[in-house]
């Protein structure tokens, strides 16, 4: 019906496309602009007056407090705090490095749980894996780290199966009832673009300063992926299997426990994939707020420009989390295999027998070795000052200095400054209309009322600058990204070796916590716009890289052949068969970029920025909930509105080319 | 066959899609067509269905893909609540059933089996098997004996500990025939259960599922698309369309009288003179002489004697007595495939 | 009076130690760490000289402003390094609110302010003047700058007012604000390389002072209210034109309830009192020689037994 409309225009006149309105609004916006730059455009266009500003904070901190005191859930979660959370923290933390508490044993000794994780590899993956796993330990127990290594894991130990079984329940919930399904989808979208200073604050106030806060904001950024993949596993159980479970007699629970959950195994496994991955990153940023481990040992080495340690400690951190995350990976591939008829219980048992094995004997070894225990001061063998050296050195090469120095002028003076101060320059209102028609064209009308509600708030939530400053970075940031990563994608997609190969890395990079990028950007280019940048841009490349390379491998082979066979050269074929059709999934790996972008620059507070991040990082050392949350809204709005005009736009694109 | 009252009885059921299936069935005018309701944004998924299952009868229920009839034998099980009419199993309205009593109902009366044969994939064939015994609480060793009696059955023997994705397809159906054969069901469905099966090993199991059959002797309502496999296996067959039964009779009837030029199209390049039995032919009054031949014999087997014997009319027995005679010249008709 | 009868407690206390040190209580004590050296080894020496007496001790990472509300609240007990300039005015908050006592100084001074390494003041032979330094700013103009002097100052919640101080004394400077420490000691060791002349924001008592010798800007001296009245200091309308102290106090707080609990602890916290060089030498041992910090501590418990163990008794 609606084919026949369109062609026949005649009917309904006052009709637009979306094209044709975003192209007005861009007109409108243009006229702003030029006119604010003649100074002919009443100010309040250019910047809401301060008095038009709701005092959103103040809100904000008045509902808050309400809740917090009135209502008295502070008395609740400083209970649960202080009560099970502290316990289970501590715990963990009396067997993993032995803080005085129950059970009071000494800690466990490293060469233990080195053995016991290297028998778990092997068993999971082979030889490889159990090299990776032992060796992670191994290199940690050596360079000295053992002890902030186990800080951060007595967090995760507790932290990840809690983000587990919230995210699971949760997973179910909105799986089986619609209402909640709708009440948590955009709960979760602003969680998952919510920066994480906006976690830490609440996490403090209601949780109190140190780890059960840092536990607290670590379960909370875990278990969005973890409700999405149990709710997408769940409906993805095949029907037959389900009908097979009620023809079976099922109660409704045992459904739920012997038919769906089993049969969702594999998104659920990589569910729990992601919640340790989330978890290992979030337990390393939660240094901000007074978590103590390796991140707090990493922000430290920084703070005092110990790049020899820094360094050190971000092998360990990338150990870890490629560990954790081949090994749960492993975990998702690992399906039962039967044993023959008359397998000793031994023999069927023999990974966990290993297992138990190695570890009783390295603990009582360490009993008696305390090598084996415990590495002892001036023992380890960090080689911190020497790296440091190092990387002084190369630093002070007259070439590295050249170029780096080189690249930092033309960036800062020549693109970043002048693309900054162009944008601050744009009227408020030209720059809200220039993002709806933007959204406009790739979303479409939707998109475009979205765009200017969330536009429209940050504009009225007083911290206008600071934003476009942020966009800026993340701008700044994607379009370089885009311009190096497209052709690495390109290259690498155009050979199955190759493209196998930056898969892997992209997948290993993607496992690093984010803190670890600031390392090499602030070695290179010290403390400038230029430094940010980079520091976001080599973050956001890896997805953009990823979906490159899926995209283009993903084009059908017939089609591929098809055009071989109409006589195509390589770049015909790239321009007119590939792109094309990889285009969809290329724009979800940019949309990533840009929703990691966003992350990224709130980090890069760290390093130095004039925008929303700082803010943020600024009101962690207060009590300002308000700001707090205010701040983080407007990062999350921003994300949200390229998040929702580039899905759809993908979207759109995926159903007309009938992927 | 049918010598009882029926085991599952359902008049004028239906089952329609859509946003408010039972207001719009409550206002719908009557006489609407499969296409009518679709351009109300609905689907008819069953239509207007009556029919009987009786004690110990294999209904076949016959049609292509989307007719509907993997539909109704869901609405048999309750798996879908049904949107008007009744359906009575062992004269029970199962719609007005608890849902306690549902779930027992399946426990100890039904076995169904699937078309991808719906094995949970983190059980071994021994655990799959035993699935339904655990459900309704049997005790470890009692389900086991049991699990393990029904996977010889099935010829699955030694292969109680191995992974569903460890099996064959049809080793896979074997376990899902046998997981429905555990509770000893009374009613057993088999959804196209071997449709994804390759053509030799589909062949195979229908020989097996035939044997089984003639030993267990259960009320089974069975669905194909594939009309040779319900000729071979039924004792009734309905065949469906747009959610409606076409037809229901035995495999003579709808060979020899099909209802409508749908059914008809479906028999066309049948060999009738394998399906259609002497029984059929029968003439009760006419008189033949000379040997008589077995009612229960197709045309087909009796074609030696057609084609060399010139009694016009030959003489029928059931086994005990005479029935009547059938025309040879009728036989013939059918043997050779001329209308 | 209250100094008094505690002075008169830790005096009969020496006498019978072990009866004194009983009387504190057995929940650990929280001491809080902050991200810069010093402050962490000296929590560290303070906490196992709390072990040594028989408490238990915990540490906790907290943000450095923040610290003042857990210290009133009690979440931490107490806090050793109070810097005037830096934590003054959310210290002196705490304690309008209540909750925090002071504990008294400790012996060092501690000073903060614009800062420039030896190489400098080659290039700009007028330092460390403050009017010298502006009238050689094109000489830390750097291509983001143009042609003003780049200052870079401390993170922006450390609060600094260099902003505000250029603007007041009408300085050819544009202020950067580095994200962290760790960004001030990349700027400064960027420059050794070259020997570039830089101006940081910078303290005293770190490490600093021993890898990098330089010396602080002379501003207009301190008055009291510099902050606070616009008419106090050389600009008549405008807050912030003075330098910062030259000889801030370094306090030690504790939280209100930290004297009845653990009473022999606290008379012991009253004691201590570090010095320029201690601090200097505990930042050192972290900073220079990369021990950890309860490494660190030890080994300055090990080396100075004179000191501390006076504290004791």
């Amino acid at each position: 019906m609606a084919v026949i409309s369109t062609n026949q225009p005649g009917i309904k006149p006052q009709q637009y496309t979306s094209t044709q309105i975003a192209t007005g609004v861009f007109c409108v916006a243009l006229i702003f602009t030029l006119l604010q730059f003649t100074g002919l455009l009443p100010s309040w266009l250019h910047r809401l007056p301060e008095s038009w500003i709701p005092p959103f904070a103040v809100w904000l901190d008045a509902a808050f407090n309400f809740i917090r005191t009135d209502l008295g859930l502070e008395k609740l979660t400083r209970w649960f705090a202080e009560g099970p959370l502290q316990f289970m923290l501590d715990t963990s933390a009396n067997l993993l490095y032995g803080k005085k508490r129950w059970p009071g044993f000494e800690q466990i000794p490293w060469s233990a749980i080195a053995a016991a994780a290297a028998v778990l590899g092997y068993y999971l993956g082979g030889w490889r894996l159990a090299a990776l796993a032992g060796g992670t330990f191994v290199w940690t127990a050596l360079i000295g780290q053992w002890t902030i290594a186990m800080e951060t894991m007595s967090v995760l130990v507790v932290a990840a199966p809690m983000a587990f079984v919230i995210g699971l329940g949760l997973g179910i919930a909105a799986w089986k009832y619609p209402w909640v399904d709708r009440a948590i989808k955009p709960i979760l979208s602003v969680l998952q673009t919510l920066p994480f200073f906006t976690y830490l604050l609440p996490a403090v106030i209601f949780f109190k300063v140190g780890p059960t806060a840092g536990a607290v904001a670590t379960i909370i950024y875990a278990i969005p992926p973890m409700i999405l993949m149990t709710t997408l596993g769940l409906k993805k159980v095949s029907s037959e299997v389900v009908e097979a479970g009620k023809m079976s007699g099922c109660s409704r629970f045992q459904m739920l426990r012997h038919v769906y959950v089993p049969a969702a195994r594999t998104e659920i496994l990589v569910g729990v994939n992601q919640v340790i991955m989330l978890c290992l990153a979030m337990v390393v940023l939660t240094a901000f707020i007074g978590m103590p481990g390796l991140g707090a040992k990493l922000l430290a080495m920084m703070g005092s420009f110990k790049l020899g340690r820094s360094f050190e400690i971000g092998v360990t951190i990338v150990l870890l989390a490629v560990t954790l995350d081949r090994l749960s990976k492993a975990w998702v591939v690992k399906l039962p295999e039967h044993f023959e008829k008359g397998t000793p219980w031994w023999q069927r048992h023999k990974y966990l027998l290993a297992g138990v094995g190695a570890f009783v004997f390295f603990t009582i070894l360490g009993q008696f070795v305390e090598w084996f225990a415990e590495i002892g001061r001036r023992q380890n063998f960090s080689q911190g000052k020497e790296i440091d050296t190092a990387i002084k050195t190369f630093l002070a090469f007259d070439l590295v200095q050249a170029t780096t120095e080189k690249i930092r002028y033309v960036l800062n003076v020549w693109v970043l400054n002048p693309f900054r101060d162009f944008l601050l320059s744009i009227p408020t209102a030209g720059f809200i209309l220039f993002v709806v028609a933007g959204a406009l064209a790739l979303g479409g009308r939707r998109s475009g009322i979205y765009a200017a509600v969330f536009f429209g708030l940050v504009a009225l939530s007083g911290w206008w600058d600071r934003s476009v400053i942020t966009l800026y970075s993340v701008i700044s940031a994607v379009i370089l990204a885009t311009l190096i990563g497209l052709p690495i994608g390109i290259l690498a997609a155009r050979s199955e070796k190759w493209s196998q190969r930056v898969l892997l890395i992209c997948d290993t990079a993607q496992t690093f916590p984010s803190f670890i990028y600031l390392i090499p950007a602030i070695m290179l280019f010290g403390i400038t716009a230029t430094s940010v940048v980079m520091s976001i841009l080599i973050f956001a490349m890896v997805p953009l890289v990823r979906y490159t390379v899926e995209g283009l491998r993903g084009v059908p082979e017939e089609m591929n052949e098809a055009a071989d066979m109409s006589g195509a050269t390589r770049m015909q074929k790239l321009w007119n068969v590939q792109l094309p059709l990889a285009l969809p999934t290329m724009a979800v790996g940019f949309n990533q970029a840009i929703m990691f972008a966003f992350f990224m620059v709130i980090i890069a507070a760290f390093i130095g920025t004039q925008d929303l991040g700082q803010e943020l990082q600024k009101t962690l050392a207060g009590t300002d909930l308000g700001k707090n949350f205010v701040l983080g809204i407007c990062v999350s709005l921003m994300a949200l509105t390229f998040d929702m005009a580039i899905m759809t736009w993908a979207d759109r694109k995926k159903r007309l080319l009938g992927l | 066959m049918t010598t009882d009252a029926p085991v599952i009885s359902c008049k004028n059921v239906w089952k329609i899609f859509g946003d408010d299936p039972e207001g719009y069935l409550a206002k719908m005018p009557a006489g609407q067509s499969y296409d009518d309701i679709r351009a109300d944004g609905y689907i008819a998924g069953v239509k207007d269905v009556s029919i009987e299952v009786g004690r110990g009868e294999m209904l076949v229920i016959m049609g292509l893909s989307g007719s509907g009839k993997s539909t109704l034998v869901r609405c048999f099980s309750r798996l879908h609540d049904i949107t008007g009419g009744t359906i009575e199993v062992e004269g029970q309205d199962i719609m007005a059933l608890a849902e306690k009593d549902l779930i027992d109902l399946r426990r100890n009366k039904m076995g169904m089996v699937f078309q991808s044969f719906g094995l949970l994939p983190h059980r071994t064939v021994l655990d799959n098997v035993a699935f339904p015994l655990e459900m309704r609480g049997q005790d470890k060793h009692a389900r086991r004996a049991r699990a393990l009696e029904v996977i010889k059955l099935v010829g699955l023997e030694g292969r109680e500990d191995y992974f569903p994705r460890e099996l064959s397809g049809g080793q896979q159906q074997r376990v899902g025939i046998a997981r429905s054969l555990a509770i000893e069901p009374d009613i057993w469905f088999l959804d196209e259960p071997f449709s994804a099966l390759d053509p030799l090993i589909r062949r195979e199991m229908q020989d097996e599922f035939l044997r089984l059959q003639e030993m267990l002797g259960k009320t089974i309502v069975f669905i194909t698309h594939d009309f040779d496999e319900a000729l071979r296996l039924a004792d009734r067959i309905a065949i469906m369309k747009d959610g409606a039964v076409e037809q229901c009779d035995t495999p003579d009837q709808i060979v020899m009288h099909p209802a409508t030029e749908y059914v008809r199209k479906f028999t066309e390049d049948i060999d009738k003179s394998r399906v259609v039995h002497a029984s059929v032919l029968v003439k009760p009054d006419a008189q033949g002489e000379g040997d008589p031949v077995s009612s229960t014999a197709t045309i087909h087997d009796l074609a030696p004697t057609l084609v060399a014997d010139l009694r016009e009319f030959i003489p029928v027995t059931d086994g005990t007595a005479v029935i009547g005679a059938l025309s040879r010249q009728e036989a013939l008709e059918v043997l050779v495939g001329a209308d | 009076m209250n100094k008094f009868t505690t002075a008169l407690a830790t005096g009969v206390l020496a006498f019978a130690p072990m009866a004194a040190f009983a009387a504190d209580s057995s929940d650990p004590i929280v001491i809080p760490i902050h991200n810069w050296s010093s402050q962490i080894v000296m929590s560290n020496v303070v906490g196992q000289i709390f072990e040594e007496m028989g408490n238990n001790v915990e540490y906790v990472t907290t943000d450095s402003q923040a610290v003042y509300e857990s210290v009133r609240l009690g979440d931490v007990t107490l806090e050793m390094e109070v810097w005037e300039g830096a934590f003054g005015a959310s210290f002196r908050a705490a304690m309008e609110k209540g909750g925090i006592v002071d504990v008294g100084d400790h012996n060092a001074v501690t000073r903060e302010d614009w800062w420039y390494p030896m190489w400098t003041k080659d290039a700009c032979p007028g330092l460390p003047s403050w009017e010298a330094l502006n009238d050689c700013a094109e000489i830390f103009a750097t291509a983001e700058t143009g042609s003003k002097g780049r200052y870079l100052d401390g993170p922006v919640d450390w609060l600094k007012h260099g902003k505000e101080r250029v603007e007041a004394l009408d300085m050819n400077f544009e202020v950067i604000n580095a994200g962290s420490a760790a960004a001030l000691w990349a700027e400064i060791g960027a420059a050794e390389a070259d020997k570039r002349p830089v101006v940081v924001f910078n303290w005293t008592p770190n490490f600093a002072e021993a890898v990098w010798p330089g010396e602080f800007v002379e501003f207009p001296e301190w008055v009291d209210g510099c902050d606070k009245d616009p008419a106090v200091g050389p600009n008549p309308n405008a807050l912030y034109d003075c330098g910062n102290p030259a000889d801030g106090y370094l306090k030690k707080a504790a939280w209100e309830g930290m004297e009845e609990k653990w009473p022999a602890a606290y008379a012991v916290l009253e004691k201590i009192s570090f010095t320029n060089p201690q601090i200097a030498e505990m930042a050192r041992l972290v900073d220079v020689d990369e021990l950890e910090p309860d490494e660190a501590a030890a080994e300055w418990l090990e080396a100075n037994q004179d000191v501390w163990k006076a504290w004791l008794n």
